[in-house]
């Protein structure tokens, strides 16, 4: 019979009531402060990219707040990886000889440019992105983004 | 159109390629791996991992240091 199915109900009744809600409000805890850490972290992320979006090229505050991030993701890296996404046993030698050759062309685009001395004619990458990044909000908002492709390769 | 202007417009085709390839690889219709796929491939070895992640750091310090 389907009753069969159902699982056993307390003999007094009222722990029907009860046993919803004393399982959910740990969840609900879990789930709270879950999403605390992921605030704050983000928080960190978003105060730190800050912080290192407003550092002048070419000093030691820059070098460092690069550095930084670099020496942290290899250290979870290496020493306590995060749970990974499970990687390909192999990949379609074609498919991937499209990535290869885009990534090749740009590279050559760039290396072209960088061997003439990044001119006004022949203008390296370098050279058209950094004018960009200049603004302190957006120089943070690419850190950001260079701090989440890091965790990407991490959790990869 | 100036050498500049060829410049740019071969940057912006390039990534625009790169772009592509990615939005491919997502359809799965067809053998393209998305970057994902094959970074997680290539970094299946140590030494995979640590030039990518090297590769990365480099990027940092070229965009944001120098």
């Amino acid at each position: 019979m389907a009753a069969d199915n159902l699982p056993a109900q307390p003999a007094d009744g009222n722990g029907a009531d009860r046993a919803p809600s004393a399982t959910r409000l740990p969840m609900l805890s879990v789930l709270g402060s879950r999403r605390a850490r992921q605030l704050l972290i983000a928080a960190i992320v978003v105060g730190y990219a800050w912080f290192a979006g407003g550092s002048a090229p070419f000093t030691n505050r820059a070098l460092i707040s690069v550095l930084i991030p670099g020496a942290v993701l290899g250290a979870i890296a290496y020493g306590r990886p995060p749970q990974r996404v499970p990687a390909p046993e192999s990949i379609d030698v074609t498919g991937f000889s499209y990535w290869i050759v885009a990534v090749a062309l740009l590279f050559e685009w760039e290396a072209s440019s960088f061997r003439d001395g990044s001119p006004r004619w022949h203008p390296s990458l370098t050279e058209l992105i950094n004018p960009i990044l200049t603004p302190h909000s957006i120089k943070s908002a690419a850190f950001v983004v260079w701090l989440l492709a890091g965790w990407g390769l991490v959790k990869r | 159109m100036s050498s500049r202007a060829i410049t740019v417009v071969g940057f912006a085709v390039v990534i625009a390629v790169l772009v592509g390839l990615e939005l491919l690889g997502r359809r799965r219709t067809n053998r393209i791996p998305t970057v994902g796929e094959w970074l997680g491939y290539v970094m299946r070895p140590r030494t995979g991992r640590a030039l990518i992640l090297l590769g990365w750091l480099w990027l940092g310090w070229h965009y944001f240091a120098r």
